[in-house]
């Protein structure tokens, strides 16, 4: 199993000089199975580019399949949707899976207020022209997806939930845990740890340094001891620090991943917009 | 008066290293008059840094905002939530836009805060919002600005502003297609669509309209989303080209035209060249074209 990241930026888009390396889109995760199957986590900004990468192969024709999973709704995992031009081939057949908000809405009627005509001259989801299906699933369970086993699991972010995913195929795995902020950094939640467990690859939220953290307890978001933790409880054998904070320059990040690799005998590293890496 | 562009993008936010002189956020422009005061048009993704600006200047204090928008398309609202005065307590927001449906304004504006989109609800945000409806041919006053809005040829409806302050004037007509092809309304709109000659009149009228208001302005911001090919194989997206822009210029005696709301897939590479290209079209017509990009800061009128 390959993956790549096609954007670590959390909350919002960050463009110019200090974000480069790292890059300034926001969440979306390519993952490609060594058979070549596909599958995508979250439609932030970085999905506007992975489509044009798409669109040169079979989605460009109309014979493009695609699974999508939404950790959840906020706009940076999503604000790539009306601009992700494989929906706008017919042939094309997307599936976008996810938990319906708490807030009483379901899945696919927050989307489709997210292409409302006020937003979005798309004027709703009908006006694709591949074939969409949003299908809402309750966290907890496993989701069928042709080449990939994913398990689920909601996990506690500020007022809500998102759903965490444990992604296997070829024999390994790669464990996604963004948008998430424990009780306590130092006592992960179990289904984390479940979700975790010897995972080959442990992606995981650290949008704030230390610092920030203390000021913003409750919002949602963890600093990078937390992910320390979750890999080393659950003996992931890599961690990617991701969700990156958009004050967070190149050089910032660089020294959070430094200063994590010190503490910690787990490979760290900071997830960065770039090439297919091996599971 | 001055101008600084905060985002100059359209669509999308595009980060990256093919953005970094033009700029990657998306439309959010400050107006300055010579008293201080000013009016921020548009709440695109600029409007993050913008806002990170005037709080550094306020010294963290409350503040008195105005916000005109021309529509409420997500690349033009989409910094409104990280828009970090909005979260001093005692800030006082006013909101400008055209009522397109049915809903409230302030449950259009809202909805980008709902529950499942963001953190926080409007409701919730420590500045008090108000909101205004503004309609085309209905002058209103903001402050030292004298606001003209003027109807816009969009998807759903969108209106530009002509501002008056200091004794000069800009004017900001965005997003609009040109006044021919595609009557936008509110519809989802697959491709062109065969004018009826109610059509023709109803752009023909605002095109004589937005001409009128635009008489002797001395800077126009325009939508410029597209070079002359990309129009024409998406005449019916709801933007111009600069070619279109240049022609209502010089109809309307403008002196300097400023292109606006590139588009997301446009390189610094290719922005050099349009630059090049309408800065010199421009001037065979007697008429400044500046090509905008983030950070840019222009005075407006007598210098």
């Amino acid at each position: 199993m390959k993956i790549r990241f096609w954007g670590v930026r959390g909350s919002f888009a960050m463009s110019g000089r200090d974000f480069l390396r790292y890059g300034g889109n926001t969440s979306s995760i390519e993952l490609v199975s060594n058979s070549g199957q596909r599958l995508l986590v979250d439609l932030g900004t970085g999905a506007t580019e992975l489509a044009k990468h798409l669109m040169g192969a079979e989605f460009g024709k109309g014979q493009g399949k695609l699974p999508i999973l939404l950790t959840h709704t906020h706009l940076d995992h999503i604000q790539g949707l009306p601009f992700f031009t494989p929906f706008f081939i017919k042939g094309n057949e997307i599936r976008i899976m996810g938990a319906d908000p708490i807030s009483g809405l379901s899945l696919e009627a927050t989307l489709q207020n997210q292409l409302a005509p006020h937003y979005s001259p798309l004027n709703g989801l009908e006006n694709l022209a591949a074939g969409v299906t949003i299908s809402s699933f309750v966290p907890g369970g496993t989701l069928e997806v042709p080449g990939f086993v994913v398990q689920t699991a909601a996990v506690p972010h500020g007022s809500m939930w998102t759903t965490a995913f444990r992604i296997s195929a070829d024999g390994k795995t790669v464990t996604f845990l963004s948008d998430v902020e424990y009780p306590s950094v130092d006592e992960p939640l179990p289904q984390a740890l479940a979700l975790a467990q010897d995972a080959d690859l442990l992606i995981h939220d650290a949008m704030h340094s230390d610092l920030d953290y203390e000021m913003r307890r409750g919002w949602g978001h963890s600093p990078a001891r937390a992910g320390v933790v979750v890999a080393e409880r659950a003996r992931a054998k890599r961690l990617a620090l991701f969700h990156h904070s958009p004050d967070a320059t190149d050089d910032m990040i660089d020294e959070v991943v430094a200063r994590t690799s010190s503490e910690t005998s787990v490979p760290v590293f900071a997830a960065a917009e770039g090439a297919y890496l091996d599971v | 008066m001055q101008i600084t562009f905060w985002g100059v993008r359209g669509s999308y936010p595009v980060p990256g290293a093919a953005t970094v002189r033009y700029g990657g956020q998306t439309s959010c422009v400050e107006v300055r008059a010579a008293s201080g005061e000013c009016v921020i048009v548009d709440a695109g993704t600029g409007m993050r840094q913008l806002g990170n600006k005037l709080l550094r200047e306020s010294g963290g204090q409350p503040g008195q905002y105005h916000v005109l928008l021309s529509h409420v398309h997500w690349d033009h609202i989409q910094g409104l939530p990280f828009f970090s005065p909005a979260y001093i307590p005692g800030t006082r927001i006013s909101v400008y836009a055209l009522l397109t449906a049915a809903d409230e304004l302030n449950q259009v504006i809202g909805g980008i805060t709902r529950h499942e989109f963001f953190p926080m609800p409007l409701e919730a945000v420590p500045a008090q919002f108000d909101f205004h409806q503004v309609e085309p041919g209905v002058d209103f006053v903001v402050g030292s600005f004298h606001v003209t809005p003027i109807a816009l040829n969009h998807p759903f409806g969108s209106v530009g502003y002509r501002i008056d302050a200091d004794g000069s004037s800009v004017a900001y007509v965005a997003d609009t297609a040109p006044f021919d092809k595609v009557l936008h309304k509110q519809h989802f709109l697959a491709g062109p669509e065969p004018l009826s000659s109610d059509d023709t009149v109803a752009l023909g009228a605002m095109r004589a309209a937005l001409l009128a208001r635009l008489k002797g302005v001395d800077t126009v911001i325009y939508d410029t989303h597209f070079l002359p090919d990309e129009y024409a194989r998406f005449p019916h997206y709801g933007h111009s080209t600069p070619d279109q822009a240049l022609d209502i210029c010089v109809e309307a005696g403008v002196r300097r035209l400023v292109l606006y709301h590139h588009a997301p897939g446009h390189t610094d590479e290719q922005m050099d060249q349009v630059a090049a290209t309408y800065l010199a079209k421009g001037a065979s017509v007697g008429i400044e074209v500046l090509t905008s990009f983030e950070g840019m800061s222009l005075p407006i009128g007598a210098e």
